[in-house]
């Protein structure tokens, strides 16, 4: 079983949250999404939000975030996650070569869909710079547009969810084998599954279908609560 | 400049290198079908007739076009003529896209209406369209504004709609945005988010700017030609674009955009005593388009400051950054202060409270008239009336309600 942690860099503070990945590193998860903090994170709901407001607040900058990754460099695949006016007030092409040079795996970019290639060139850049641009599916999707997804997908590819997905056990599982077969009808690559799983159950019940399962906003709460030694006791025991 | 019209707005929605579609694939879906319902309903006979009725009926319009003799007279120089979008039902122009929008919603079988609100005048717009079409309304509203705006809160409430204050960021306009879409994103199947202003991804844009143009039109209409200058507060720009876009192909029209000046062009990394994106603002890509914000040099968004809540934002309308860099319209800005002295002088000398928002355009038309000879013509678009600042005035004036 895969399973992709997140932090957001700066947030506690830079030191903390180097800590709370190197521990997440060390139980060997898969992937660690780093999040450059933005401060109208469209795609967030309100635990990650407040951790984005909080870590500009501490003095995170771009710089220091990249900084953040070549400190963080190691066997775990990193990834980090932003939106387009981040690595667009950086320069795309400088942004893009940043990552390249401090060792990133891919970049995870919500806001800056396939339309607006040409004007952009945000995946021939990803392309020129070994980047993977992870793409990102929903269950409104539809074919015509996974069949283009599918042409410049690298990596794996991101299957978020909306309120649709959640709910009784029963029902989860029929609606994610559906969503989640028909993404594979298109998308060869591994596939990634985030709905705000916060609980060994869910794990389970994503792991019966897609190859990642991705931990995002449950982190940052059982941080809050525990600390780094909770962070550790709960990346060990969802895959036990 | 024939055929400005034509080439403005690009099949993907871009205006020159401004506008786009940036918005995570979650949305996509939901914005290619807005934009396909849209085209194929404006060059539908049935649904111009209703609109065009509702129009008529339901809101009041035309509008009067006023001629401000007195204000004219005290001036000394051009002679000024007041659009009155303020005489709309909901008392601003934004009930010209809500309309238009709201039908939209039913031909694509929504059942639930979400907006965010500034000033409040574009979430009572939504209310009240919804209330008239049997539609589930709820409209976001920055913690700051639903505080400041309290008449509007109230009316909102009780055509039915749910007022939602948000309370992160600056508690303004933006913050409610940002709500907005991520509600959008969570409910995309039977919600419209009915955006009220030309900015958002496209087809926000193009489409308000589409509803809005009714109001030049008019104009053209009332004056039987075109004037010299046109003048119009710019929040998010849908008052602006409506006053100006009928006219984008006049060469000789002149079109001033007055930003709100706050108290004054100062700001750190974060924040600013203002609103004027065209003073210090940069190219950035936020809240699914690209334009001017804001922002510092990492691209982080700051808070602004209006006392209008309707001009309180941290971006603007990309067609309106790409008319400007064209050279096609001019832009300005006033100060809280000045807001507030032509606030009194537009009362005392025609009897009309504008809303604070349209006071930015009379502070231009007060600065600007007295410089032209007095054969010329100056329009300027009263975009809202005064009644809903209520309470910021009376603090203002030092006046105690109760």
């Amino acid at each position: 079983m895969k399973i992709m942690t997140h932090i957001v860099a700066g947030y506690p503070s830079m030191k903390e949250c180097e800590k709370i990945a190197l521990t997440m590193a060390e139980t060997d998860v898969s992937y660690i999404e780093i999040q450059f903090p933005f401060s109208d994170p469209i795609a967030d709901g309100e635990t990650i939000k407040a951790a984005n407001d909080a870590a500009i607040l501490n003095g995170t900058t771009t710089a220091k975030c990249f900084d953040l990754v070549e400190r963080l460099k190691g066997d775990v695949p990193l990834l980090a996650m932003t939106y387009y006016n981040i690595a667009f007030r950086y320069g795309l092409e400088r942004f893009c070569k940043k990552a390249h040079e401090v060792g990133l795996y891919g970049l995870i970019i919500p806001d800056i869909p396939l339309d607006e290639e040409k004007y952009e060139h945000y995946l021939e850049l990803c392309e020129k710079y070994g980047l993977n641009p992870i793409q990102i599916v929903s269950p409104i999707t539809p074919d015509r547009r996974l069949r283009e997804i599918a042409k410049v997908a690298r990596g794996f590819v991101y299957c978020v969810s909306n309120s649709g997905t959640t709910g009784e056990r029963e029902n989860l599982n029929f609606n994610l084998k559906k969503y989640i077969g028909r993404i594979r009808k298109f998308i060869d690559l591994p596939l990634a599954l985030g709905f705000g799983i916060s609980n060994k159950k869910q794990v389970g019940i994503a792991t019966e279908f897609a190859d990642i399962v991705v931990i995002g906003s449950k982190i940052i709460s059982i941080h809050k609560d525990g600390g780094i030694s909770a962070v550790k006791a709960f990346c060990l025991d969802i895959r036990s | 400049m024939k055929s400005l019209k034509k080439y403005i707005l690009n099949k993907t929605g871009h205006f020159g290198e401004y506008g786009g579609r940036y918005v995570p694939e979650l949305l996509m879906p939901i914005m290619e079908e807005l934009e396909k319902v849209f085209y194929e309903s404006i060059k539908d006979r049935s649904f111009q007739d209703e609109l065009n009725g509702l129009y008529k009926t339901y809101s009041g319009r035309p509008t009067p076009l006023y001629f401000c003799e007195n204000l004219s007279k005290k001036l000394g120089g051009a002679r000024i003529y007041l659009k009155n979008e303020g005489l709309n039902h909901t008392g601003a122009h934004k009930i010209n896209h809500c309309l238009g929008q709201a039908l939209l919603a039913k031909r694509l079988g929504k059942k639930r209406v979400i907006a965010e609100t500034g000033a409040g005048q574009h979430g009572l717009a939504t209310a009240t369209v919804c209330a008239k079409l049997g539609l589930e309304c709820v409209v976001y509203m920055g913690a700051k504004d639903f505080r400041r705006q309290r008449p509007n809160v109230f009316f909102m409430e009780r055509l039915g709609a749910k007022v939602v204050p948000v309370k992160s960021g600056g508690q303004i306009l933006r913050d409610a945005i940002n709500e907005a879409l991520k509600d959008l994103i969570s409910n995309p199947e039977d919600t419209h988010y009915l955006l009220g202003t030309v900015c958002g991804p496209h087809p926000y844009p193009v489409m308000n700017a589409h509803f809005q143009s009714i109001v030049g039109r008019e104009v053209r209409k009332q004056l039987d030609g075109s004037p010299d200058y046109l003048v119009a507060c710019v929040g998010g720009g849908s008052n602006a674009i409506g006053l100006f876009h009928d006219f984008l192909d006049d060469e000789g029209v002149k079109m001033i955009g007055v930003e709100a000046g706050g108290k004054g062009i100062k700001e750190t990394s974060s924040k600013c005593d203002h609103a004027a994106r065209f003073e210090t603002g940069e190219t950035g890509v936020v809240e699914g388009f690209k334009s001017y914000f804001l922002q510092n040099k990492d691209g982080q968004i700051k808070d602004t400051h209006s006392i209008s809540a309707g001009l309180d934002y941290s971006g603007v309308g990309p067609q309106l950054v790409y008319l400007k860099d064209i050279g096609r319209i001019e832009t300005s800005y006033a100060l809280d202060d000045e807001v507030l002295s032509a606030y009194e002088l537009l009362a005392r000398t025609e009897g009309v409270f504008a809303a604070l928002e349209s006071c930015h355009a009379v502070a231009e038309v007060i600065k600007l008239a007295p410089k032209l000879p007095k054969n010329k013509i100056i329009v300027f678009n009263c975009s809202g009336r005064g009644d809903k600042d209520l309470f910021i005035v009376t603090e203002k004036f030092n006046f105690k309600i109760s």
